[in-house]
């Protein structure tokens, strides 16, 4: 019984404030009074009862206050409704823009491809050979399944009810995809290896997507036969509805087995699947229960050491490791080896977004809570605990955050979608899904919630530290501490104007950095040059007559009136391209040879330089000879180089006729043309250069029977801007054969755009990052003066009334601001300039922006000009009030 | 002030203490002694539930704390007293009237069996 009692007067204790104020003594004598009583009529279940009543009631109590609480904080900060707007909107910008930082790095990170079984536990390899991938598979201590398969394989696709084809993209994959992947089809069946033989006849399998969008759902869709690349099969099964193939950030409607004949896929053309040397597949595996990554890796290795030994490649006693495993079942295999990097920019990048945003608030709140002194001190004088206090004000930012937060997740769905309907430089279709997910949304109100208590906290505790009589007796004010150069709020505010400034240069550099790197400079009006696609093998060509055309092709379309020049290539002109070959040059007269890291090849036609009004510096460009080489031991193909090159490959000395090679083939360099511009190039590690060299190589047959996946590029130059040429130039393609495709028919101007508009998102983002830290360090260092103009405005009363000018006053007040404000640039600076060394060593892709940016002087002088700027006229606008205090007014506030 | 409708139908612990007041003002062990006997014992409102429906009875306005004391040989310094409010009898009569029709909606039924 004393036991029950000890714990109903301890439970009686823990009743919040208020209630134990009002009840806490009769509770505890009632349950005294009848402790005895109770134990008599009913024993230990009584006595259990008691204690139970009092153990539920306590936490019901807490509940109620808690709900009172909102209700008063969302009163009041309906009452300041510019200062909720300005928090909310300022933290929701914040979250808002990290949100879509990480939710884009865990989709493509970390996100399982939908649809298939226990992705974790595939892994893939890249650029693999079709046996090889066989030896793979047949590891069964290491891998329970294994396919190989193709991504982002373009398909023309004529349905059933006839009309043009359409070019959907697809893949080409091994009979036993779909079993690896752990995948059942929705309708029909998958493939696999007994039922889906080399001979058989054609089949395919179509996504969900494919199904509902081009055959209207037809529930009579299996069975059914297209006609893929001019050859018919049928339609065997169809997908799941979450299932969007394996690595799904390149999209796939279709699935066409490794098995059909090269008609109707290409890619299979030349026997590549018994060819160890075409390396153009990855292989997806599925580890066996219990074996590790590390091992599988190993075992893999070993085993690719011991087949290149058999091979006739040069590189067969190359040393270090030959196999990395990718995360098979991601959205994109990215190596883990990466993920720490990725996650640090990430991680940075955001939390510096989302602290800037949260010292805002917590400076608003800071500035706020000086307001509410004499609020805050009459309840505290009526009997409201410290505690309560503190807790109401904490459900206010509480509030504000969560408030923050869902403006927040609302504005990070706007901007992904935004992202999604802009089209990115890429031949293929992207699904860059960056919806934020659920992880997202929770990872969010996290930290709405924590930046909420965190950062309310501070205000809250220092707003409840007053001294009650004295604020209470000299009203408004309250009194305060005298100014101290190192208080809480000056540290912050120094590192809000340096946060700002860092976040400020750092978009700076990206945007002006990407802008100059990636500046397209095209010699004549974009407007009269239309590209246009053409992939005849695709539309049912042999690999003879497809060479045939594009021999032909240029001067048929010469013909077409309006057309000033045509020519071939495999990417379209300005667009980006990969700087990762190695070439080197041959020494001359015994010295050494030179080579050269992160060269960009491109494979154009005859008349290209023409076409794009480029003169050769020196020697010539292609012509239609050079297309028909059959390069052999003695017949090296002749190569024009960039003078980027021609400097990389011989210094100083003549080019021309000089011999460069790669692992296998050797080239004769026959021309040197001007650098051209290739915005957003890959660039090799380290490359650090803006301008790649480029070693530009003839078309030839083996191109024009394998167009690349964009098809092959007929760029047609016309004499004046307008699409009446275009009219004749379809015309002419109808006259050689009303079978061909021609696709993704558009100017230069529009190509140069959508490259564009990849940087332009950028831009935008960058930019709006950069000009969100400075709205956030004015706002601040507003709050932050007008809380110090208000703290003195007794001093500034007695100052004025002892005569002091307002010129003085507003001097004073300013040169406190300003001189946070210049700590604040130098230590932004410092921090900025540190990092963006720091991030340019991490990525070739930033790298060679933030080299171009970091010395501009607009950025490096102007960036903490505007800040400072800003900042003063955020100083200024509270100050002037300070001049407008009426000495009498103040003084009698005493 | 709300429409006692508002409240029906009553919590049976509100409903309890309203009836315990209906007779006069009361302190708190006095409204648990007289809910225990009334109903022979088997309802016991436990002293933290008990007050904690007192305070919300009193934010609803449906009971007051007394300042008047009774005759000083009853009267317990220590004790808070409380009464029911003019609202707090409208609620209790509309509570009862709730329940005859209630009643009555029933015996109909019976007659008719």
């Amino acid at each position: 019984m004393n036991f029950a009692l000890k714990m109903y007067r301890w439970l009686a204790r823990a009743f919040p404030h208020e209630f134990k104020m009002m009840y806490g003594a009769d509770v505890i004598q009632l349950g005294e009074d009848i402790v005895e009583d109770v134990a008599r009529q009913n024993g230990v279940t009584g006595l259990a009862r008691l204690v139970a009543d009092i153990a539920i009631r306590v936490p019901v109590e807490y509940v109620t206050e808690m709900r009172r609480d909102l209700v008063y904080a969302v009163r009041t900060l309906a009452k300041s409704r510019g200062f909720a707007a300005v928090g909310i909107i300022s933290l929701g910008l914040g979250i808002g823009i990290s949100a879509v930082g990480v939710s884009e790095t865990l989709n493509l990170l970390l996100r399982d491809a939908p649809g298939a079984r226990d992705a974790d536990q595939l892994v893939a390899v890249q650029g693999v050979s079709y046996p090889y991938f066989e030896h793979y598979r047949d590891q069964h201590d290491l891998f329970s399944a294994g396919a190989a398969f193709q991504p982002s394989v373009p398909f023309n696709v004529l349905l059933p009810g006839g009309g043009k084809p359409e070019r959907l993209f697809g893949q080409l994959v091994s009979p036993e995809y779909f079993s690896t992947l752990g995948v059942n089809a929705a309708r029909g069946r998958v493939f696999s290896p007994d039922l889906d033989k080399p001979g058989n006849s054609p089949v395919v399998f179509i996504s969900d997507a494919f199904w509902r969008q081009k055959l209207n759902a037809d529930p009579e869709a299996v069975g059914r036969t297209i006609r893929v690349n001019g050859q018919l099969a049928t339609i065997v099964g169809i997908g799941p509805k979450d299932f969007d193939g394996a690595m799904p950030f390149f999209v796939s409607e279709i699935f066409v087995p490794t098995t059909v004949p090269p008609a109707m896929a290409p890619e299979l053309s030349g026997d590549v699947i018994h060819k160890r040397e075409s390396k153009g597949f990855i292989a997806l595996l599925r580890m066996a229960p219990e074996v590790q990554l590390k091992s599988a890796e190993a075992g893999l290795d070993a085993l690719t050491r011991h087949l290149d030994e058999d091979s006739l490649d040069p590189a067969r006693n190359a040393k270090g490791r030959r196999v990395m495993l990718l995360p098979g079942g991601k959205i994109l295999p990215i190596p883990r080896d990466l993920l720490p990097a990725v996650f640090t920019f990430m991680v940075f990048l955001d939390g510096l977004i989302v602290a800037l945003a949260c010292m805002n608030l917590a400076n608003m709140q800071l500035a706020r809570a000086t307001a509410r002194r004499k609020e805050v001190a009459i309840r505290l004088s009526v009997g409201a605990s410290r505690f309560r206090l503190i807790r109401q004000l904490l459900t206010e930012s509480v509030l504000l955050a969560l408030g923050g937060g869902a403006t927040g997740i609302l504005l990070a769905f706007w901007v992904a979608n935004l992202m999604r309907r802009m089209k990115l430089p890429f031949p293929m279709p992207i699904d860059f899904n960056i919806t934020p997910d659920w992880r997202v949304i929770v990872v969010v109100f996290a930290i709405a919630l924590v930046a909420g208590i965190g950062f309310g906290l501070a205000p809250a505790l220092a707003a409840t530290k007053t001294d009650l009589a004295s604020t209470l007796k000299e009203g408004m004010v309250g009194q305060m501490r005298g100014y101290r150069r190192f208080g809480f709020r000056n540290i912050l505010m120094v590192c809000q104007v340096a946060g700002s400034l860092t976040l400020l240069l750092i978009a700076g550099f990206l945007v002006i950095g990407f802008n100059r790197s990636n500046n397209v400079e095209i010699p004549f009006d974009s407007n009269t040059m239309y590209l246009l696609s053409l992939d005849p093998v695709r539309d049912g060509y042999s690999a003879e007559k497809a060479a045939n055309l594009f021999d032909r092709l240029p001067q048929e379309l010469q013909s077409a009136p309006g057309v000033r020049q045509v020519a071939l290539a495999v990417t379209a002109p300005f667009s980006p391209l990969a700087a990762v070959s190695v070439l080197s040059a041959t020494g001359q007269n015994g010295a050494p040879d030179q080579v050269v890291r992160g060269v960009a090849r491109n494979a154009v036609g005859a008349n290209y330089f023409a076409s794009l009004d480029v003169k050769m510096l020196e020697g010539r460009e292609f012509n239609s000879r050079d297309e028909n080489i059959e390069p052999g031991p003695d017949k090296a193909l002749p190569v024009v180089i960039n003078t980027t090159a021609a400097h990389a490959f011989f210094a100083d000395s003549e080019p021309l006729g000089r011999r460069i090679a790669d692992s296998g083939k050797s080239y004769e360099v026959v021309g040197v043309v001007k650098d051209l511009s290739a915005p957003m190039s890959q660039t090799a590690v380290g490359q650090g250069n803006t301008v790649v060299p480029v070693v530009y190589l003839p078309l030839t047959k083996a191109d024009f029977a394998h167009p690349p996946i964009n098809g092959m590029i007929v760029m047609i130059r016309a004499d004046r801007p307008g699409a009446d040429t275009m009219q004749g130039v379809r015309s002419q393609l109808a006259t050689i054969d009303p079978n061909l495709n021609p696709f993704d028919v558009h100017t230069l101007t529009e190509e140069v755009d959508s490259t564009q508009s990849y940087l332009r998102l950028a831009t935008f983002i960058y930019g709006g990052i950069g000009v969100f830290g400075l709205i956030l360090a004015s706002i601040g260092l507003a709050g932050v003066t007008a809380y110090s103009v208000a703290r003195r405005r007794k001093e500034i009363g007695i100052r004025m009334a002892l005569g002091a000018q307002k010129r003085q006053v507003l001097a004073l007040v300013l040169r406190e601001g300003g001189g946070l404000v210049i700590v604040g640039c130098l230590l932004g600076m410092l921090a900025a300039t540190g990092l963006s060394r720091a991030l340019s060593a991490f990525s070739n892709i930033l790298g060679p922006s933030f080299q171009a940016g970091t010395h501009d002087p607009r950025l490096l002088v102007g960036a903490p000009v505007l800040l400072a700027i800003l900042a003063m006229i955020a100083c200024y606008i509270p100050a002037r009030r300070s001049t407008k205090i009426d000495p009498l007014n103040a003084l009698r506030e005493e | 002030m709300h429409d006692p409708e508002y409240f029906l139908p009553l919590k049976s612990n509100w409903f309890c203490i309203l009836l315990a007041l209906a007779g006069g003002e009361q302190h708190g062990y006095g409204i648990m002694q007289r809910v225990l006997e009334r109903t022979d014992g088997k309802i016991r409102l436990w002293p933290a539930t008990l007050y904690g429906s007192l305070k919300r009875l009193i934010e609803q306005e449906l009971i007051e704390e007394s300042a008047e004391r009774p005759a000083p040989e009853f009267d317990d310094a220590r004790r808070k007293y409380y009464r029911l409010t003019v609202l707090g009898r409208r609620v209790l009569a509309a509570e009862r009237d709730r329940l005859q029709d209630l009643v009555g909606a029933l015996r109909k039924v019976e007659a008719l069996e």
